[in-house]
């Protein structure tokens, strides 16, 4: 069997394999196209989730007709000007894309530079099939039509349109969230499922891209380290997904899926929410092109930080400087579900038990009904209350079921949680004075050899240092084990083993010894949960209102240890809905 | 079966039966005692829960022989609440078990005694006797050092071996990782070439509840997997924890050079009264020894600080050392004369505590670093 150089068609053809897998790839190049042309903006048309039909329309610089025929080549950019890989600052720079879209479908591009006349050329499957003039405003039309119609091979791994047409929406959202100041308009089978104007805010795009409740229930990130810089929004705690599916990141304009983002948001969030709730997070990492190496994957989707921890140490840090200043914010409004749940009572007279009920034969337990008929309690004032409700969260005004604290405060009625806020605010206080020293380790008579794999343990040794500061005291024993020393006193005579295998499958995952901080995070919050203030106690106004003013002045008294708002506001718009005065 | 006892009498059996059925239990018939009455007068209970199984015999007018199995709990609850000084009567028939005491009568579920698990104790070749003031001697000093964590079974008990040295004897050790425990006694005639066995927590719980009622001796018989303690009317046996015990001669430290001799009872008072303000979880206590003065002191970011000074007797380089207070507090519970000798080598470096060297007990305790 002699060796020989493959033909140009089948060359394209291996190189569609790598960027052209579905049609949400080939979307994604022809978008990025459109960006990299300076569009103000960008119409796409999809036909049967993209198997049948793409159509990207930009307004951007257009190509003139023998750079058409160039770009169809393979290899051929207008993205390198000079030869510098490195210093990259477009999206695309490959050369890769049409050439290898054009050898698995029917591609028609037209084009027009403003002040020029347009023109068209259609490559089917790799065969030139026409040529010509064409009418069109200034910019680009690219048109794919059939993906893989004659390479069934790989026809047969596509999925159901719907799933296809799913994967092209998540591409053009990220795509169209890291470029808010371009106007995306996204069609399906002539349907408008998606349209998002010109120039607006970071904070507006993500929130028209995932949920329009956002913008009042997150927070503006802006933080500059050096040449690096991170923008953004982070939904609040209590404004927490299910699934981590609204998480995203954005390097250089570029969106990317990073392991790196899941822990550092993971450790940023770390006490406030509960494990399975995940926040929501469009984070934008802007940085000098020369500190990132986008050229890793043909799809480039992943990028490599020359400096990783750097920007995990910036995204945690950001993120948490952010909602620290967010203090005692919760999320608002209260969910348009549980407003539907006020109802009016039909007012009649109750059906009595007892003397009208039929004589059944479960046995009941009966009270004596001597009681008072529930009222208010009347508490006298030793205080003259406040009666300008200066204060964001309100003065409170008493006490329901002996659990929530009601306050009015200027735009509106507070409810709190007392127990749950309580809990917190005891929690923040034992953080801070526990902030300053070491965690007190408790040295081990035997000390414990946890058998793990080479580069767990070499994860462990790196991280040794951190580890003491947390109280866990372990050293290298041989090759494939180490040494635990000291655990953290706070944590007892634990599980020593798991502790550390935990670490270390989570060092390999997040980089960040999230276990460990969680396990004192959780005796901490356990303490805190028994030194505070139950459901079911009564208060005084005057305790209320001490309560109150301190959720206003500590870091993230808006939701309880479990990540549940502590107190929710019934705007006055609100509470005149209810009324039917609006 | 047909049976007559004297209310007191069952009590007392059934209390000694009842603590080792457990509360809930997945098998039905181990929340059940086994009573078996005789012709010859003899009234047998059982209790068992598969681990550890006691037998305690009694005294009673037995009018018909035979045997059944009811709730535990229940019984020993209704026998508690009948009158003082009354007769009880037992009769079993027909899946159920009558109770008549004065005006009061309960007819009792049964389950079938040949349902009723037995431990197989097979051949147990070592035999020896030990007071019962020495064997109530060795769990008090050493049960608080067992360990609870599951993950490390085999800490889960009291470690018993023998020794052959120049005077041969009988050692107890029981460790949760942190400190140590350690009661060395004469070793009793029969044990020698006794197997090194682990006797688990809850056996030495129910021991130490018996031993209280006991004068003499108590004869104990064990092989490898089990051990039975025969303490007159109850006979308890117990399989042992299958693991091998740590070599915990290692950790106990030879060459701790600074010798600190103070007053148990004021150290115990002072510990006791600093650790107040230490925070719920780590009471950690930072002792500061200096020459002929050790100061106590603590810490807490939240209560504020606490410090006392205990007198004692050292000279040698001052020199900081923290410790838990609960587990000084444990150590200096069992210590019961007038001196208690601390010895010392760093800040880092376990401590040994004992009252002498010729003290039966000895404490090894690591610091905590605070």
């Amino acid at each position: 069997m002699s060796i020989r150089r493959l033909p140009e068609h089948l060359v394209n053809r291996i190189a569609a394999g790598e960027v052209v897998e579905r049609p949400a790839s080939a979307l994604k190049e022809l978008v990025e196209n459109a960006i990299d042309a300076g569009a103000q903006r960008i119409a796409i048309r999809l036909a049967e989730g993209g198997l049948t039909g793409i159509e990207v329309i930009d307004d951007g610089c257009g190509m003139a007709p023998d750079e058409i025929a160039l770009a169809l080549e393979r290899h051929a950019t207008s993205k390198l000007p000079n030869d510098m890989i490195e210093m990259v600052e477009t999206l695309g720079f490959r050369g890769e894309a049409l050439p290898s879209i054009a050898s698995v479908a029917t591609l028609t591009i037209e084009s027009r530079v403003r002040g020029a006349d347009g023109w068209a050329r259609t490559i089917d499957n790799g065969v030139l099939a026409s040529e010509g003039p064409a009418a069109l405003p200034p910019g680009t039309r690219v048109k794919v039509e059939g993906l893989f119609a004659r390479v069934p091979a790989r026809r047969k791994f596509l999925r159901s349109a719907r799933s296809e047409y799913a994967a092209c929406v998540d591409i053009v959202k990220r795509l169209a969230m890291a470029r808010p100041e371009i106007g995306f308009t996204l069609e399906h089978d002539g349907r408008r499922a998606l349209a998002v104007p010109p120039g607006e805010s970071r904070a507006e795009r993500v929130a028209a891209l995932t949920d329009r409740a956002l913008v009042d229930n997150s927070i503006a990130i802006d933080y500059v380290r050096g040449e690096v810089s991170l923008g953004g929004v982070a939904g609040l705690p209590t404004f927490s997904r299910g699934v981590a599916d609204h998480q995203f990141l954005f390097v250089n304009g570029r969106p990317v899926k990073d392991r790196l983002l899941v822990g550092a948001v993971r450790a940023a969030y770390q006490d406030l929410l509960a494990r399975d709730r995940h926040p929501v997070v469009a984070l934008f990492v802007e940085l000098p092109v020369a500190e990132v190496d986008v050229n890793v994957h043909p799809a480039k989707s992943e990028v490599r930080f020359r400096d990783s921890g750097l920007i995990r140490g910036m995204i945690v840090g950001g993120l948490r400087a952010a909602l620290n200043a967010a203090g005692h914010r919760s999320a608002q409004p209260v969910a348009s579900g549980s407003m539907g749940s006020w109802t009016r009572e039909d007012i009649s007279p109750q059906p009595s038990l007892g003397y009208g009920a039929p004589a059944s034969g479960i046995l009941r337990d009966r009270h004596l009904d001597f009681s008072a008929a529930p009222s208010a309690r009347a508490e006298p004032a030793y205080h003259p209350v406040p009666e300008q409700a200066r204060f964001p969260l309100g003065v409170a005004r008493g006490q329901v079921a002996a659990t929530y604290i009601v306050a009015e405060a200027e735009d509106g009625l507070v409810l709190v949680d007392q127990h749950a806020a309580h809990e917190r605010l005891v929690l923040e206080r034992m953080r801070r004075a526990s902030a300053e020293g070491r965690v007190a380790a408790q040295t081990l008579l035997l000390p414990e050899v946890v058998e793990l794999d080479e580069p767990g343990c070499d994860r462990l040794e790196m991280r040794a240092a951190e580890l003491g500061e947390l109280g866990l005291e372990l050293e290298r024993f041989g090759p494939k084990a180490v040494l635990v020393r000291a655990t953290p006193a706070l944590l007892g005579a634990g599980d020593v083993k798991g502790l550390v295998t935990d670490l270390a499958d989570e060092l390999a995952a997040y980089d960040d010894a999230v276990s460990l901080k969680e396990r004192l995070e959780h005796v901490a919050a356990t303490m805190a949960c028994h030194g505070s203030v139950r459901a079911g106690r009564i208060l005084s106004v005057a305790e209320m209102n001490a309560l109150l003013r301190e959720m206003e002045v500590t870091p993230h008294s808006g939701q309880c240890n479990h990540g549940r708002p502590t107190w929710v506001k019934l705007g006055h718009g609100d509470i005149e809905k209810l009324f039917g005065r609006r | 079966m047909k049976v007559t006892i004297e209310r007191a009498t069952l009590l007392k059996s059934l209390s000694h039966v009842q603590s080792v059925v457990e509360r809930r239990n997945t098998i039905p018939i181990l929340s059940n005692v086994l009573i078996e009455a005789s012709t010859d007068g003899q009234f047998r209970m059982m209790a068992t829960d598969l681990d550890l199984q006691i037998v305690d015999t009694v005294a009673a007018q037995v009018e018909i022989a035979g045997a059944t199995t009811v709730p535990a709990h229940t019984l020993f609850d209704i026998v508690r609440k009948l009158p003082e000084g009354s007769q009880v009567s037992l009769t079993a028939a027909e899946g159920k078990m009558l109770v008549v005491a004065g005006r009061a009568r309960f007819n009792l579920a049964t389950l079938p005694r040949d349902d009723f698990p037995m431990i197989a104790e097979g051949e147990l070749p070592t035999h020896f006797e030990l007071p019962s003031e020495t064997l109530k001697q060795i769990i008090d000093k050493t049960r608080f050092a067992i360990s609870t964590e599951e993950t490390r079974y085999y800490l889960n008990g009291i470690f018993l071996h023998v020794t052959d040295d120049a005077q041969p004897a009988l050692k107890a050790a029981a460790t949760d990782g942190h400190r140590l425990a350690r009661v060395t006694v004469s070793r009793p005639e029969g044990a020698i070439g006794m197997p090194d066995v682990i006797v688990p927590r809850k056996c030495i719980a129910e021991l130490r509840k018996l031993l209280d009622e006991v004068d003499g001796t108590v004869a104990v018989s064990l092989s490898a997997s089990k051990v039975r303690f025969d303490l007159g009317t109850a006979i308890l046996t117990s399989k042992l924890i299958d693991g091998t015990f740590p070599d915990y001669s290692r950790v106990i430290p030879t060459a701790n050079d600074k010798l600190l001799k103070l007053d148990p009872k004021s150290f115990m008072q002072g510990v006791d009264r600093v650790s107040t303000i230490a925070s719920e979880k780590t009471r950690a206590v930072k002792m500061s020894v200096e020459n002929d003065k050790i100061t106590l002191s603590v810490t807490s970011p939240e209560n504020g600080t606490a410090a006392e000074e205990v007198s004692g007797d050292y000279s040698g380089p001052s020199f900081d050392i923290g410790f838990n207070a609960r587990y000084l507090l444990d150590i200096l519970g069992q210590i019961e004369g007038d001196v208690v000798e601390v010895h010392l080598a760093d800040a880092a470096s376990p401590t040994l505590i004992r009252e002498n060297d010729k003290a039966p007990a000895l404490y090894v305790l690591m610091p905590m670093r605070v």
